[in-house]
């Protein structure tokens, strides 16, 4: 197992290197000298000149990537082009909040999606099974942003029941107050796609042989599906929430625009918005970082929930 | 056989699938009837397509999802029919007094579960039993099925077993409550031959020590003689014949069923034409019993040596370390002109690989292959171009080796393009329907696409293709055994028919022992990648001197052998 | 011999459908594929007709009074449209006297006289538009129109050249395996490790911030087909390799077809069903897409309307009770996806039916 995960770090390095790289690229290279950019934000031009000397834009671009690789690993981006915020510091404090919606959304829209499909594919091909499959893709049609301000409008301005907006220091408050209409709506957008996937897992399985091994042996239809096919459905189940789970640290970045939650998802669309490319830079390669860290953690896993898989 | 001693009747039995909305459903199953008595094994034979898999699932109510079971339909078993059982008295049945194994172990086994959990599912369920009571009893039936090791294999999964191996557990799953009838569906099929010998003696003695009847689907005739008392033989839905095994295997009275036993290449003669489905339902009866005789000498011409050949794969495994799999090791041996030399083995045995190997398909790790006094391994890809033409190869999978999307005209123009044979494009659609012609295809096939066609038919497709190329060599690697004993014997005389006029040399690949003795000159056994041992096809059978070679002529199912033996 | 032939091929080419002919077969007894095919072609001709601009060319002039009801609602008050006449009647009365502080005052009645004998043409604004109008009085239906030209281009062109791209990669590492193929998985991982979003952020970023992408649509495009071209990869791949390893490519080895023969004339024609399903699932996701992208600016340039930029704008009219624009687009744009997404479902069905 320990040969396994060295070996994999091992193969991680030309990974980064790469994204490392492709960032470079599109930022340094396509983007080039910075200095109208700064124009526009900065008033001092001596500021301008230092931002420009640091990233070392008058030199030869090897060295310009030399700087770019020594930030990533001190740390260090700079400052904001925009507010003047250390980047680490912008980095660090927007996670939480981003978290408090995700990490909820996750396992709420997770579990519903395994019970309804369970559920549709006890009754396939019935009236109900093709009824809510149509549900679903109609629902899933609609734009997000569709929802978004429906939702909106129905639970904060007519309803009252949420606010539209707000953040606040405190956890508890934050997920009793402010984060619930954000959670429900992304789990009501999410359920719809989540449900139609997890719900084929279970068709595919059903018509496997060891399923009419089980009927030969006398397992009752119930027991098939919820020992038998369930176990074997997890497989592709945890490939799906492993593939999603980096997404948890990025956020969903229009629900913390439209809530006005300072999260991680937000603070990179302002940073598009405003074309500042340190944080935009930083945030980028430390959720590749996290991707391939989430990544290797669910390959790990996989050993314990398929017997079949030899990690070597 | 009065009513009361039966176990099971089936009467009536007509299942259909629907296959879509518009067509009408196949009818996989015309209303037959047959019985089953108890402490007997009754035999279900007949080849693809024949609906005996259907029958015996219709039993248990194992059918899929789009199957139709029409209402004149009974099998009766302990006083009802069960086809018109509410579900729940059904499972009650499974896996208690009526169980099954399937074909495929691999895929009819849980992944997930240990083979102690499954096996002791079925005890907890119909048996009662606690969950430390079901593993004692889990291994107690291990070791009855011959599983080395019961108390280590009782936590290991299926996938960590071997074919045969897991094939017992099922074994053992089946019999577990000690049920009146086992229903048994091809599970010997995917199995080798000597491993499927060990499983059916297996099978022979629990159903002594159980005092239960076994309901055995096969397409193997020999199978069926060695191990059933009675022998339903079916074809297209509907039975045939049926009735005790000496009877039907010594006086066959349907055609089809005297086609069946007589085109299956027998062991002890060796006749010039096997008989085909064709000449039964004619009335003609076995084909002319002129032989003819096989073997080589020092003298005849060599066209093809190899020398040495080695051939290891490589995987990357650990850090950075490779794992080498030797494939074939340092083989050795010359085809000599116009004759076949049959290369026979079990899976794993390296025999396809030296084929592959043979064609350049693979690259070889080692040693020399000589045509025309020319080191083919060594040729560069240019160069080789030209002795393509001269060795080719008929695969096993016939509904893989033609391109879908192709038309059998395209498929068959094609080499002719590359090697610039035939001026121009009439000339090589001449040449392709001539080939058509002589492979017993109409030429109207020239226009249509492989998936029109059966299997004999791709097999004889895939036989004119070669052609095109006027090769000397061809190597048929397993190219008959997935085809149905009748198309099989097709397939065999019409190779056999291209030999004797085109003089062409053949490497014939296989793992069916019966059927290589009864096309080669020469056969060469092979196992775990090396010759074992190398003799003209009558010595080899007759004076096995190597102990492998031996086990395997040993597990050559004699049914018909011991049927015929004592006929006239 | 010829006339054998010929018979032979008549009759054959009559009864012998290829692959394309038979999945069209299976379509059409597909009722609710035909429908969504009907749809789909609908929306496609319309997007040719705005294109062309036979409709919704004047999509941008200002015919209504600002937030004009729909025709439907021709009743309702319109309080915006109201405050908005107000303000400029207020601008046409008469400026307060200030002869006494300002001297060119005596001098503006002449100068309004003079001002008013000039014809000024006036447009008229009507008070409702088919379905309504939005903050400057421009038709809504219009909007959707020419809103539709643009999301849908843009989707099918971004789906055209990601699925190009992936393609070709694809094949490529799936035929020749070995280094090629662990460059193009280096390549692959690089993209798969950043998350989706922020990868067409990141692009998008550089795409606004320096005009480096082009102009118009095509940044949009550019990014949208760099960022996505990872699945259609990951696809093929899989399929070349399935492929490769099945014997009649094999066959084709030892007749002697050359590399390029077995990937494009043998492998090619077998996969290609399986590139038209994701270019059509990749058409509904860059759609969506590029909505989103729009809505935050990100995406077509501001003289142009899609559905997004339309959305971005009923943000804040559903609380003044102004709901027309985003029924409009959002019910064209969920009626499209929806056809299309059961189109695919459709064309998969037909091309690779599954018994189940």
């Amino acid at each position: 197992m320990t040969a396994y995960v060295i070996r994999r770090v091992w193969q991680m390095i030309p990974t980064i290197f790469g994204v490392i790289l492709l960032i470079f690229v599109l930022f340094n290279w396509v983007g080039g000298d910075p200095a109208q950019i700064l124009a526009g934000k900065i008033s001092n031009p001596q500021q301008i000149e230092n931002i420009r000397h640091q990233l070392g834009v008058d030199r030869p671009y090897w060295y310009q990537l030399l700087v770019f690789v020594k930030q990533v690993f001190t740390f260090d981006f700079g400052r904001s082009w925009s507010t003047n915020e250390l980047v680490s510091h912008i980095l660090i404090t927007r996670v939480g909040p981003t978290l408090t919606i995700m990490v909820p959304v996750l396992i709420i829209t997770t579990s519903l999606a395994v019970l309804f499909a369970v559920m549709v594919a006890y009754v396939r091909g019935s009236l109900t099974d093709r009824m809510i499959m149509i549900v679903c893709t109609v629902a899933m049609s609609v734009s997000f942003l569709v929802y978004i301000i429906v939702f909106q409008w129905l639970f904060g301005f007519v309803l009252g029941w949420f606010p539209v907006q707000g953040w606040s220091e405190s956890v508890l408050k934050n997920l009793g107050y402010y984060a619930p209409l954000p959670i429900m709506l992304a789990v009501f957008v999410g359920l719809a796609p989540e449900l139609r996937l997890y719900r084929s897992f279970f068709l595919d399985e059903i018509h496997q042989d060891y399923v009419r091994t089980a009927r030969a042996k006398g397992v009752s239809e119930r027991k098939v599906m919820l020992k038998h096919v369930m176990r074997n459905a997890l497989i592709p189940i945890l490939t799906n929430v492993g593939i999603n789970l980096p997404g948890v640290f990025v956020g969903s970045f229009l629900l913390e625009v439209f809530f006005s939650i300072p999260g991680l998802g937000r603070e990179v669309v302002t940073a598009v918005n405003r074309s500042d490319f340190p944080v935009i830079k930083a945030a980028t390669v430390y959720l590749a970082v996290i991707t391939m860290v989430v990544n290797l953690l669910v390959d790990v896993l996989y050993k314990f929930v398929d017997p079949r898989v030899q990690l070597k | 056989m009065s009513a009361e001693n039966l176990l099971l009747r089936v009467r009536d039995l007509d299942v259909r699938f629907r296959v879509d909305r518009k067509s009408e459903p196949f009818r996989a199953v015309k209303g037959i009837s047959f019985d089953i008595p108890p402490h007997s094994t009754v035999a279900l034979v007949g080849e693809s397509g024949s609906g005996k898999s259907v029958t015996a699932m219709s039993i248990l109510g194992l059918l899929p999802e789009n199957a139709i079971v029409e209402p004149r339909s009974e099998v009766v078993y302990g006083g009802r029919d069960v086809l018109k059982a509410p579900l729940a008295a059904m499972q009650e049945i499974r896996g208690k007094e009526i169980s099954v194994i399937f074909q495929e172990p691999m895929t009819s086994l849980n992944p997930v579960f240990t083979v102690g959990d499954q096996i002791g599912e079925v005890l907890r369920l119909h048996m009662g039993m606690g969950a430390r009571q079901a593993q004692a009893r889990a291994l107690e039936l291990l070791a009855e099925v011959g599983i080395p090791d019961p108390r280590l294999r009782v936590n290991s999964y299926p996938h960590e077993m071997s074919g045969g191996q897991q094939q017992r557990v099922m074994i053992a799953m089946a019999i577990a409550c000690e049920p009146k009838l086992l229903i048994a569906d091809e599970p010997t099929t995917a199995l080798d031959v000597t491993i499927q010998k060990q499983i059916l003696d297996l099978m022979a003695g629990l159903q002594q020590r159980h005092h239960m009847s076994v309901l055995f689907i096969t397409h193997d005739l020999g199978v069926v003689g060695e191990i059933a008392d009675r022998v339903v033989v079916m074809q297209d839905g509907e039975i045939r014949e049926q009735g005790p095994v000496r009877e039907i295997f010594e006086k066959p009275k349907d055609p089809y069923t005297k086609a069946l036993l007589a085109c299956r290449p027998r062991l002890d003669r060796r006749p010039r034409r096997l008989p085909v489905i064709d000449d039964f339902i004619r009335g003609e009866g076995a084909a002319g019993t002129a032989e003819r005789t096989r073997g080589t000498s020092a003298a005849d011409p060599i066209i093809l040596e190899v020398r040495n050949l080695d051939k290891t794969f490589f995987l990357k495994e650990g850090l950075f370390g490779r794992r080498a799999i030797p494939a074939v090791k340092d083989v050795s041996f010359r085809l000599p002109k116009g004759k076949t030399l049959g290369l026979v083995g079990e899976s794993g045995s390296g025999k396809t690989t030296v084929g592959l190997t043979l064609m350049r398909l693979h690259e070889a790790t080692g040693g020399e292959v000589l045509f025309e006094g020319r080191d083919l391994l060594r040729l560069s890809e240019k160069e080789m171009m030209a002795y393509r033409r001269r060795i080719q190869i008929v695969f096993q999978n016939p509904y893989a080796s033609l391109n879908p999307r192709f038309t059998i005209g395209q498929i068959l123009v094609e080499p002719m393009r590359i090697h610039g044979i035939g001026s121009d494009g009439r000339e090589r659609t001449e040449m392709a329907l001539h080939l058509l012609r002589r492979v017993g295809l109409p030429e109207a096939s020239f226009h249509k696409y492989p998936h029109e066609f059966s299997g004999g038919q791709r097999q004889r497709i895939a036989i004119a293709r070669c052609l095109t190329m006027k090769p000397d060599v061809l190597i048929c690697d397993e190219s008959v055994s997935a085809l149905d004993v009748s198309v099989q014997a097709q397939v065999l005389n019409l190779l056999q028919d291209l030999q004797d006029e085109y003089g062409l040399s053949y490497i014939f690949i296989s793992h069916d022992l019966a059927v290589v003795k009864y096309v080669s000159d020469r056969v060469m056994v092979m196992n775990e990648g090396r010759i074992v041992e190398m003799a003209d096809s009558d010595e080899i059978y007759h004076n096995p001197r190597e102990e492998y070679t031996r086990r395997l002529i040993a597990a050559i199912p004699r049914g018909l052998q011991r049927a015929r033996e004592t006929q006239p | 011999m010829s006339a054998i032939l010929g018979n032979a091929s008549a009759a054959a080419v009559r009864d012998s459908p290829g692959l394309w002919a038979l999945a069209w077969r299976r379509l059409l007894q597909d009722r609710v594929g035909m429908v969504c095919l009907v749809i789909v072609a609908a929306y496609l001709a319309m997007m040719v007709a705005s294109y062309t601009g036979l409709v919704a060319g004047d999509w941008s002039r200002e015919r209504g009074v600002s937030y004009a009801n729909p025709s439907f609602l021709a009743g309702e008050v319109n309080l915006e449209a109201k405050a908005l006449e107000q303000r400029k009647a207020a601008a046409k009365a008469p400026p307060v006297d200030l002869s006494d502080v300002d001297p060119l005052a005596p001098r503006y009645k002449e100068w309004a006289e003079r001002a008013a004998k000039i014809a000024v043409h006036e447009v008229k604004r009507s008070q409702t538009l088919p379905f309504g109008g939005d903050k400057w009085g421009r038709d809504v239906l219009l909007k959707t129109v020419k809103g539709s030209e643009v999301s849908i281009f843009v989707g099918l062109s971004s789906a055209l050249l990601a699925t190009l791209i992936g393609t070709v990669l694809g094949a490529l590492a799936g035929y020749w395996g070995g280094r090629v193929n662990d460059l193009l998985e280096w390549f692959y991982n690089i993209f798969t490790s950043i998350p989706y979003i922020l990868l067409i952020l990141a692009f998008a970023a550089v795409a606004t911030a320096t005009g480096k992408f082009g102009k118009g649509i095509v940044p949009i495009v550019l990014v949208l087909s760099l960022t996505g071209w990872t699945g259609i990869y990951r696809l093929m791949r899989a399929e070349y390799i399935k492929h490769c390893n099945r014997e009649y490519v094999k066959a084709a080895q030892a007749i002697g077809a050359s590399n390029t023969s077995r990937m494009f004339h043998h492998i090619l024609p077998n996969v290609s069903h399986v590139a038209l399903v994701q270019l059509s699932q990749y058409t509904v996701g860059f759609i969506k897409a590029e909505v989103i992208l729009s809505f935050l600016g990100f995406g077509v340039p501001v003289d142009m309307v899609s559905w997004g930029t339309m959305l971005a704008e009923a943000q804040n009219e559903l609380v003044i009770g102004k709901w027309w624009q985003l029924v409009a687009a959002g019910a064209s744009m969920a009626v499209l996806v929806t056809a299309f997404s059961l189109l695919t479902d459709s064309l998969r069905d037909a091309l690779d039916p599954k018994l189940r």
